[in-house]
């Protein structure tokens, strides 16, 4: 961790002196950025999120979290191409798990192609980065049901104000992937999950219709994905704020299908966001009797509001008007959300069971408020702090069985360069 | 006219096939006289891995059926200690397992002991109706034919689970309140930790590791084995003068004599004062009192020979050793081996006969079972073999120590 402070300051420090000279050598273009030669960059980026924590009632997480330590390079190759690369650092300041990995075709605006390791096409929230987000956590839809990164190929651009993107991808993105040791008969063939396939279509389908400006940038985005999971434990899971589980992966064999719907607005310095989405998975011959069972749903939505009291605008990357040590104290903003995660059986006949294999599962859902406070006093650093109350349908199935409802808090240190 | 005759026929029909439906209960499931039949329904990749991970205890679901009535959604898992078995499985049924309120007979659960360890198949049925005929607090238990997904699994024990409901039909109600709210322990044999009551110590971890809590989990350490803790302190402290008036206020002593009497009689090697340690039972704090009783369990190494010494160590365990200190709880020991002797004369051999005509073609037919039919033939002739030699041995060492008149038989 200390070396890899240590080299974000020498980077900051070298890149800073440099930015204002020509644009060859050592710049700094947004962020420490090698210039090659025109097209041809080298960007370093970095990422840093430091989580001090308070839980009531206590649920034995640690209070002090290292919540994110990024190290990444991102550029052109040329004005065709473009790409990036991150990599997790974990506590012991050794590298972990790689994040984006991809190469990017951007010759024409109405049709671009990416491939490697990224973000599949689903999910507003899921979509934004880490340090991007309005609150320190994502709803627990976009964390649990949006499929998050995979390997793949996507095909995306802009055709007028329609966006559009389509990929096939390996698996079925890292969110739903198995975290659990299985238990293998011998000989038995361990299937992976996917191929899948992911699209998503975004529009400012106001803007066409005869309403007042201020709504004709609001964005409706609709999306879909659609993969094969194979026999086993593998169904999507329901994991609470700080990850304990509220239920439990089922049995489940056949399709697996997303939609979601998204909205995003930004009128001035406020911001207004929901999303919906949901997950279907067939459980074909998965009954104590091999029989098949009715699908699996995983429903999600929320619905966010922000404010910049201190007047900045929402849609621009976020640059403090009046930072501190500047004569002002930075940018200060307010937000609120409320969201939901349920899972359930869409059969409902008979008696509900919490075992895997239950036609009518015993439904469980997280409702979560989100009350937040983000300060940036400069560029690129900010502090978050939220406090955050979940309440559990099902008292049996919570992070302590018998209790319903539980508050958290947490102050973010957050850097980005 | 006519018609009346009819309707009146009709109605006689209906009432006599209601009667012929009488409600099922448990005292039926577990109906000592009749072989039953159990039906499973497992997924048939669970059931595969139930077997392949046989020393893990994870849970699987299935339905049940037994006489048309069927359990849905319950849970499944391997059990036991050297009798946990790959091929024919030992299994515990939690009905409460996924839907906390369901129950099947009102039972949340069940065992069905797959006799790996049994040869004969009915030493540990016939030690429990032996124990229950003799006032002991013992599981029901019989026998079944197990079928999982339509396909014999084997010859299994069909065993009442000890358990809230157990205690509930063992010690009953005062009015309307079943006393079945108590501390149940069930006794953790440690392997390699041979323990015969002696004091641990004020700490209560060696305590909480030998009884595993099995009702009012979610008390304090110190309500749940302070306790236990002070009782084997006390058994281990008090002097043979107040023994009676200060253990006795926390444990049944007439009732612990009685049950490691009757353990020596059948001959149980592996029990209470076993070879190596206290093994197989359970241990009941009754409901808003002080007092703990034993309750029976897991008797399959029961008849081990007729000539199991009548006084086999007994001066190894502390509490034994103490108990049998005070005058009238020796004499009570000798009594009730004798008692035991008369209650099994006629009775135990008949049982014994009983049990193994009624499993007879069921053990057979079960090729899973770790042992040939020509090793269940001859350990089936040992068991017939045992109780009028063991009546008489009995008698005969009674007899010797207590300083009577040697009955007729006796070398």
């Amino acid at each position: 961790m200390r070396k890899f402070l240590l080299t974000a300051i020498v980077v900051l420090v070298s890149a800073a002196g440099a930015a204002a000279q020509d644009k060859r050598g050592l710049v700094w273009d947004d962020r420490p950025t090698i210039v090659f030669a025109e097209d041809v960059t080298l960007g370093i980026r970095g990422r840093l999120q430091l989580d001090w924590r308070q839980f009531e009632p206590d649920i034995e997480e640690d209070t002090f979290d290292l919540r994110t330590a990024r190290i990444g390079i991102q550029g052109d190759l040329t004005r065709h191409f473009s790409y990036e690369m991150e990599r997790e650092i974990d506590r012991e300041g050794t590298f972990g798990d790689w994040k984006d990995v991809y190469l990017n075709w951007k010759t024409f605006d109405r049709i671009r192609l990416k491939g490697g390791r990224f973000k599949m096409p689903f999910g507003l929230e899921q979509n934004t980065g880490p340090t991007e987000t309005d609150f320190a956590y994502r709803s627990l839809a976009s964390t649990l049901i949006a499929p998050g990164r995979d390997r793949g190929a996507m095909i995306y651009g802009e055709l007028g104000r329609l966006v559009y993107e389509a990929g096939i991808f390996d698996d079925d993105g890292a969110n739903a992937e198995l975290e659990e040791e299985r238990f293998v008969l011998e000989g038995e063939d361990l299937e992976g999950v996917g191929p899948s396939f992911a699209g998503r279509v975004q529009a400012d389908l106001l803007r066409a219709l005869p309403v007042p400006n201020r709504l004709k940038g609001a964005n409706f985005g609709f999306a879909y994905t659609n993969a094969y999971v194979p026999e086993g434990l593998n169904s999507l899971k329901g994991e609470a704020v700080w990850g304990a589980d509220f239920f439990e992966r089922v049995y489940v064999k056949g399709r697996r299908q997303r939609m979601g719907a998204q909205f995003d607005w930004t009128p001035g310095p406020t911001g207004l966001k929901a999303e919906w989405m949901q997950s279907r998975e067939q459980r074909l011959n998965q009954s104590n009797r091999n029989e098949d069972l009715s699908d699996f749903i995983t429903s999600g939505w929320y619905v966010s509001g922000t404010w910049f009291i201190t007047g900045e605008d929402k849609d621009d990357n976020i640059n403090p008007r009046q930072p501190l040590f500047q004569g002002g104290i930075g940018a200060v903003e307010l937000g609120v959300r409320f969201d939901e995660l349920g899972l359930r059986s869409a059969s409902t006949e008979g008696t509900a069971f919490t075992n895997p294999r239950a036609d009518y599962q015993v439904p469980n859902s997280d409702r979560v408020w989100t009350f937040g406070v983000s300060w940036m006093p400069i560029r690129r650093v900010r502090v978050v702090t939220n406090a955050i109350y979940e309440t559990f349908e099902d008292t049996s199935r919570t992070p302590i069985p018998g209790t319903s409802s539980f508050w958290s808090g947490l102050v973010r240190l957050q850097l980005v360069f | 006219m006519r018609l009346i005759a009819r309707c009146l026929f009709a109605v006689a029909v209906v009432v006599c096939m209601a009667g012929g439906a009488v409600a099922q209960t448990a005292d039926d499931f577990f109906n000592p006289d009749v072989l039953q039949r159990v039906d499973m329904w497992m997924h048939s990749t669970d059931w595969d891995k139930l077997k392949a991970a046989f020393q893990e205890n994870t849970y699987y679901p299935a339905d049940v059926t037994w006489n048309g009535q069927t359990v849905y959604n319950v849970g499944i898992r391997s059990r036991g200690l050297g009798s946990r078995s790959g091929t024919k499985p030992g299994l515990r049924v939690d009905v409460d397992r996924y839907s906390k309120d369901l129950t099947f007979l009102g039972l949340k659960s069940f065992v069905l002991d797959n006799l790996t360890q049994d040869k004969s198949g009915v030493r540990e049925t016939v030690a429990m109706r032996f124990f229950t005929r003799m006032g002991i607090p013992t599981p029901r238990e019989t026998h079944t034919r197990l079928y999982v997904n339509g396909n014999y699994a084997g010859l299994y024990a069909l065993v009442e689970s000890v358990d809230k409901t157990m205690m509930g039909r063992v010690f009953g109600s005062i009015g309307d309140n079943v006393q079945n709210d108590g501390y149940l322990f069930e006794y953790n044999y440690v392997i390699g930790r041979p323990w015969r009551f002696e004091y641990e110590g004020s700490a209560l971890g060696p305590y909480k590791q030998s009884f595993d809590i099995k009702t009012n989990e979610s008390k304090g350490d110190s309500a749940i084995w302070g306790p236990i803790e002070e009782l084997v302190r006390l058994v281990n402290s008090t002097a043979a003068a107040s023994f009676q008036q200060t253990v006795g206020a926390r444990l049944d002593l007439p009732a612990f004599v009685r049950y490691i009497a009757v353990q020596n009689f059948v001959a149980q090697n592996d029990g209470f004062n076993g070879y190596d340690g206290m093994n197989n039972f359970y241990f009941y704090r009754l409901e808003n009192s002080t007092s703990h009783v034993f309750i029976a369990w897991d008797e399959d190494n029961a008849f081990l020979s007729p000539d199991f010494q009548i006084t086999t160590r007994l001066g190894d365990n502390v509490l034994t050793r103490n108990t049998l200190q005070v005058p009238a709880f020796n004499s009570q020991y000798y009594s009730v081996l004798l008692e035991a002797a008369t209650s099994a004369s006629d009775w135990l051999q008949q049982e014994t006969q009983r049990q193994l005509g009624m499993i007879a073609a069921a053990m057979q037919e079960d090729t899973l079972k770790p042992y040939s039919n020509a090793e269940h033939a001859a350990d089936r002739d040992t068991m017939l073999a045992f109780a009028p030699a063991r009546v008489t041995y009995v008698r005969c060492e009674v007899a010797k120590v207590v300083g009577t008149t040697l009955p007729a038989g006796c070398s």
